[in-house]
């Protein structure tokens, strides 16, 4: 049962429009305390529009988001208490990842004491003199994961974090996430894999900039329906389109 | 606070970064001894000469006796034609050859005058203008006392001769430098033309990593304020070029003892408004620039070219009409004419403020510039 003091974010009839495309269509969910919600959707969707219209890297086109108390399109203060990993790799490219670490505690304004145990947590240590652009896409993402967690901030907003990357990796990202929310802290977690649902609480399906709440056992059987109607269309047509995600 | 460890983490970076570390703390400084050991000699003397005495009479010794006798000549040949003349200034052995004809002492005494020749290696003009100098020198010399010795055969005794034959005294006087010397006028000048370079370049790298690629997504998830970035960035990078001159000043104005007409406290001034010029310039740069490379060849268009433009060398007003409006648009222009009155003439306030006021507008233009178009991509 929601109450007002365990909400931390509230979207109410957010649109977010591209030139004159409308991405994202009038959508309207809570974050509650210690939740993971995954934003899932396939390539295109509007996962990334979304994930960073709240996290304040792009205006809000219409609607109203409240962060931990703050109208977002009014007040930045709710950005102390957030991270963000991206889609995109978005840490400094001339930066090793010590560097990278420090600037970015620099730029959150927080203390240093966090990031020893980051680095720990993340296993990071063999990695800390080295330029990024030679990190594998794992220890990217670990490394991301570490830096938007400088802050113990009360939101994550992690795009994309675990895809495509190594066993190890992923067992450490997951396992950090895990502690993390464990901690009471929140989690809007973008993904295109649905089997990457451990974690989560609700989804958000997101499809032709409509939205739909979902439990994660309800998003793999419409996943699965989705599957097999493709399925159906390959034994009927030997070369047909396979889903995108 | 946070603007504070925004400054510390920026010095830091520079200080990590051995490249960049050696090229601020030492260039300036390396440039400065560098130049100054090549222009130790200060003034060009004993420019390599040769000499053809066709004549071998006592006429023609004392002609070559004179070109003994200058400071800025020094004979290192006798040579028995020209021939041999011709290949030792060819093969750059020596710069100047004086050749004396065979009838050069009769006809000085016959009266009909005579003629001297000097072959002067203009591939270096440097060479060339100091030994062209020397020449005249000491052809005035030979002239008065050919002409002295003339009136003495017309009867006049050696007083009335001198006194009829020198009615002209031209008195020079070089103000502001009178020795020319060179280290005084170049060393100061190139050192801070290799100061302003590292200067600009480091500027252009200002906020190039902030706004570039996709790390901009890190700066403003984190709620930190570009501008606020940019003048913690700012800061340091100023305070950091400061420093990178003091030895400079130090070495030039203290140890060597360089000329110096104004107060040092108006030429430091001076130097920090021009700083705050070129940094502006840099940063402006470092916003519009696609990126980190194309930032860097920016820079490097106006920073290369500019030291030559601002008329230091070669003076702005024989240059082309067309190109002297160009070169007082850049700020170097500025600063190196002005440092140039400053350190030799100290002709006032009132001349000075067009050089203060137009750095110090560049300044604050370009900071304003860059920090609406920060303003507007936050805004974005």
């Amino acid at each position: 049962m929601e109450t007002k003091h365990d909400v931390v974010m509230t979207v109410t009839g957010l649109s977010q429009k591209r030139g004159d495309r409308e991405i994202i269509r009038n959508i309207s969910f809570s974050l509650l305390q210690g939740e993971c919600l995954g934003i899932f959707g396939l390539r295109g969707s509007g996962k990334t529009t979304l994930l960073h219209a709240l996290a304040g890297i792009d205006r809000i086109s219409s609607g109203a988001v409240e962060i931990l108390g703050h109208d977002i399109r009014k007040d930045f203060r709710y950005k102390r208490d957030l991270g963000l990993v991206t889609q995109e790799p978005s840490l400094f490219k001339d930066l090793n990842v010590l560097e990278n670490l420090d600037y970015i505690a620099v730029l959150k304004g927080c203390s240093q004491q966090n990031t020893a145990s980051l680095i720990e947590k993340l296993e990071l240590y063999d990695y800390l003199k080295k330029p990024i652009n030679s990190l594998e896409l794992g220890v990217y993402q670990r490394l991301s994961l570490a830096c938007a967690l400088l802050n113990n901030p009360k939101i994550l907003i992690a795009d994309e974090i675990i895809r495509d990357i190594d066993l190890k990796s992923h067992q450490l990202i997951l396992k950090v996430i895990k502690s993390f929310l464990e901690a009471g802290s929140s989690c809007l977690w973008g993904f295109s894999n649905i089997e990457d649902v451990s974690l989560l609480n609700r989804l958000i399906w997101l499809e032709e900039g409509l939205n739909e709440i979902l439990q994660p056992e309800e998003a793999m059987v419409k996943w699965n329906e989705i599957r097999k109607v493709f399925s159906d269309m390959n034994q009927a047509d030997p070369s047909p389109p396979s889903p995108e995600v | 606070m946070q603007l504070l460890a925004i400054m510390r983490r920026e010095f830091f970076y520079m200080w990590n970064d051995k490249g960049l570390r050696y090229i601020l703390l030492l260039g300036p400084v390396l440039g400065f001894l560098l130049f100054y050991g090549i222009y130790s000699a200060q003034v060009l003397k004993n420019i390599p000469t040769a000499i053809v005495d066709k004549d071998n009479s006592p006429a023609s010794r004392e002609v070559i006796s004179d070109l003994e006798g200058t400071d800025y000549l020094k004979i290192v040949a006798y040579v028995d034609d020209y021939e041999d003349l011709e290949s030792m200034i060819q093969t750059g052995q020596v710069v100047v050859g004086v050749v004396i004809p065979p009838d050069y002492g009769r006809d000085l005494g016959n009266r009909n005058g005579s003629r001297l020749m000097a072959i002067i290696d203009g591939s270096n003009t440097i060479y060339a203008t100091n030994a062209n100098t020397a020449i005249l020198g000491v052809s005035r010399t030979i002239n008065s006392r050919a002409g002295i010795k003339n009136l003495m055969a017309g009867g006049l005794s050696i007083a009335q001769a001198t006194d009829a034959f020198q009615r002209i005294d031209f008195y020079q006087d070089g103000w502001f430098n009178p020795t020319l010397n060179y280290a005084y006028f170049l060393v100061l000048a190139f050192a801070l033309n290799v100061w302003q370079h590292c200067c600009m370049l480091a500027s252009t790298m200002n906020i190039t990593g902030e706004t570039k690629f996709s790390s901009w997504l890190q700066v403003k998830a984190s709620g930190y304020s570009l501008n606020r970035l940019f003048v913690g960035k700012s800061l340091t990078q100023i305070a950091v070029f400061i420093a990178m001159l003091m030895p400079v000043y130090i070495l030039a104005f203290g140890v060597l003892k360089f000329t110096l007409a104004c107060n040092i406290a108006v030429l430091f001034l001076f130097t920090i408004v021009f700083i705050l010029a070129i940094h502006s310039l840099g940063s402006f740069i470092s916003f519009i620039a696609p990126n980190a490379v194309d930032a860097t060849r920016f820079g490097m268009i106006i920073a290369v070219p500019s030291f030559v433009i601002s008329g230091y060398v070669w003076p702005l007003e024989a240059m082309p009409k067309l190109l002297q409006p160009v070169a007082w648009i850049l700020p170097q222009t500025w600063f190196f004419q002005g440092f140039n009155f400053l350190v030799f003439k100290n002709p006032g306030s009132n001349f000075m403020m067009p050089y203060f006021g137009v750095l110090t507008g560049i300044a604050l233009l370009f900071y304003l510039v860059t920090a609406l178009l920060i303003y507007r991509k936050e805004r974005c």
